[in-house]
């Protein structure tokens, strides 16, 4: 992803020139100190503090698109680095003992800024609700963001070990079953050897998309390796597992993909395996869902998918 | 003869290089970084007069692999490697008569569709096997480089023929942790930890005849191939013919003096060019005797005193303790690695 920091330009701009401007009006109206009656300590720790908040400015602005909770958030931060970078200069710059308003310079953005900071975070944290929200059902127990997928938005191989390493465990604290699920494309290979890599892979981002719709709030997708996806279905037994891997056959055996270039349907087909937990570790299991799957596969064979 | 090396520019860029630098565009890598190293400028590849040379080829492979950064870059670069774009070579494999023929035109012209490792072809009463020769000193891109070898193959196979068949898979190296991609790239049928990286399938499949043959123009692509050979100095690397002259005299005595003045070099020469390919001649020699003696325990059903004999040991005690050292195990250890 590309840095998003040129959305912010105007935050930046504006804290500089107001930085300037500070500088300005200091030394319009101030001396400038001595080396001798400079003190250092003051010097660091308020430089350093102002340094701080800057970085953490352009890193979280590195990160975020332009909106409310980001505006809130940056303008926020640069009060208080503006606040500190006026602290500093007063370290330099003596200004005469009966002006007040430097002060305000000093002083009051600091609250204004740690209040619209507050701000920012509260509703940062709504904002992240409502995201958890949508990544339901491609997250479980955990996020670890290096273990996405590259291609799907969805969790990578490692993801789904981990994830049934946990939920392997709360199965057995709470004596519920639990099943996997494996769906793989058949002939997934000739999609993008007629259609090309890219279609193939766009394919995979939609089939993805398709597969959640597809799920029950509990269940959890990963995408295993190339056009193989793997559910992980909490309190399900094998039957059940069965049927709902059979709707996912289905939906993908319904799903009108049409192509990027030519808009033609492709008519899929899915091969889906289910296996229950025995006393499986989450290398056994997975293994066993697999060889499911590859018998599932000779059973079915020779239906094209272009 | 001396075979074409690691710093010599004969890999058409527009073929494999290219395979992998489209595969990496695909991912969002920007094109600079992934050439950093390479002294290709991405620009000169479509104009088609780009030549790489092994060690170009193999620092592109290391940038691919690390700006990718996921567990399936070598099989999808595989999975595109054949029968590939490659011009001729590419029609030799697609009109070819039955699978045999397709892959022993890959063999044949290798040079051409698989220059990094050598594939060599090996058929036996029930079984044909396939496996690769390392012809450019790939190092810790080994295991890269058979996987991608590997669903090449398989992938070619697959499109010659439309359907799975059952090959079994062995692999050189530890079951890696990305093992769910050898599921779905490769099938369930692969063991690792074998003493050579090697594909076999049934031999009653490999004559089926193809729906896509066509003789004459696959005899006027093989004709194009072999001039495209002979303009290249022919088709095999040094470490392909170093590989084949041990082959062909391992019951003799044999010294690095003797085989340097076979290749008419002197043997400084001969050592500088086997540092190059970052080997020395005591580990080509081991290479040759260890794949000798799995052949000769394997295929040829000889005892140890036969196979200690055919490779000119003094005595088996000693044999038995070389063996050991090519191949961490003791001949009646050896387990079975042939179908």
């Amino acid at each position: 992803m590309k840095s998003l920091l040129k959305l912010h330009t105007l935050t930046f701009v504006g804290l500089a020139v107001a930085a300037n401007l500070g500088l300005q009006v200091y030394l319009a109206f101030g001396e400038v100190k001595p080396w001798a009656q400079i003190n250092w300590m003051d010097v660091i720790g308020e430089g350093g503090s102002g340094l701080i908040w800057l970085v953490w400015l352009v890193m979280l602005m590195r990160s975020r698109p332009a909106g409310r909770v980001s505006r809130l958030l940056a303008v926020g931060m640069a009060c208080v680095c503006f606040s500190w970078w006026m602290d500093v200069l007063d370290e330099f710059i003596r200004l005469a003992p009966d002006a007040v308003w430097d002060n305000w310079l000093e002083t009051a953005p600091m609250p204004v800024g740690l209040l619209l900071v507050t701000f920012g975070i509260y509703h940062l944290h709504k904002e992240q609700q409502a995201i958890n929200a949508q990544m339901s059902k491609r997250e479980g127990l955990f996020r670890e963001h290096l273990l996405f997928d590259k291609l799907t938005p969805l969790g990578g191989a490692q993801y789904l070990r981990q994830h049934v390493q946990l939920a392997l465990e709360q199965a057995e604290r709470a004596q519920q079953p639990l099943s996997l699920v494996v769906l793989d494309i058949d002939d997934f290979s000739a999609v993008n050897l007629v259609h090309g890599e890219a279609e193939g892979d766009h394919l995979l981002q939609m089939l993805a998309q398709l597969l959640v719709l597809n799920l029950r709030q509990q269940d959890v997708l990963c995408r295993l390796a190339g056009d193989r996806f793997v559910v992980v279905m909490p309190n399900t037994g094998e039957t059940q597992a069965r049927w709902l891997a059979q709707e996912l056959q289905q939906a993908v055996a319904g799903f009108a993909y049409k192509t990027l270039r030519h808009g033609e349907r492709l008519q899929l087909r899915a091969s889906v395996a289910a296996a229950m937990a025995y006393d499986d570790d989450v290398e056994s299991l997975l293994r066993r869902v697999n060889l499911g799957i590859a018998k599932a596969r000779r059973q079915a064979p020779q239906r094209g998918a272009a | 003869m001396s075979g074409y090396e690691r710093d010599q520019r004969f890999i058409v860029g527009h073929y494999q290089p290219a395979t992998l630098i489209d595969l990496a565009l695909s991912r969002g890598i920007d094109s600079h970084r992934l050439l950093r190293g390479c002294e290709v400028f991405y620009e000169d590849l479509s104009r088609g007069t780009t030549r790489f040379s092994q060690q170009q080829f193999l620092t592109l492979i290391d940038n691919a692999r690390r700006l990718l950064d996921a567990d399936d870059s070598a099989f999808l670069f595989g999975q595109r490697l054949l029968p590939g774009h490659y011009g001729e070579a590419s029609q030799t494999l697609l009109h070819a008569r039955d699978l045999y023929q397709a892959l022993e035109h890959l063999c044949e012209f290798h040079a051409l569709l698989s220059p990094l490792l050598t594939p060599r072809l090996m058929l036996e009463e029930h079984y044909l096997h396939l496996y690769w020769q390392d012809a450019c000193g790939a190092g810790n891109q080994a295991q890269f480089l058979g996987e991608a070898c590997l669903s090449a193959v398989l992938a070619m196979s697959r499109r010659l023929v439309g359907e799975h068949l059952p090959w079994r898979i062995q692999c050189a190296w530890s079951q890696p942790r990305h093992i769910e991609q050898y599921w779905v790239y490769l099938g369930e049928e692969v063991r690792f930890d074998a003493q050579i990286t090697l594909l076999s399938l049934p031999r009653q499949h490999i004559h089926r005849p193809l729906p896509n043959a066509a003789a004459t123009p696959g005899l006027v692509a093989r004709q194009a191939c072999l001039e495209q050979l002979a303009a290249l100095g022919g088709g095999s690397s040094f470490l392909d013919l170093l590989f084949d002259h041990l082959h062909a005299h391992i019951h003799e005595p044999i010294n690095l003096d003797r085989v340097a003045a076979a290749f008419g070099i002197s043997p400084t020469t001969f050592k500088r060019k086997l540092s190059k390919h970052g080997t020395h001649f005591q580990q080509q020699l081991d290479l040759v005797r260890r794949h000798v003696a799995l052949y000769l325990y394997q295929m040829k059903g000889y005892t140890n005193e036969e196979v200690c004999n055919y490779l000119r040991f003094s005595d088996t005690t000693n044999f038995r303790r070389s063996f050991k050292r090519w191949t961490g195990l003791t001949p009646s250890g050896l387990a079975r690695w042939f179908g």
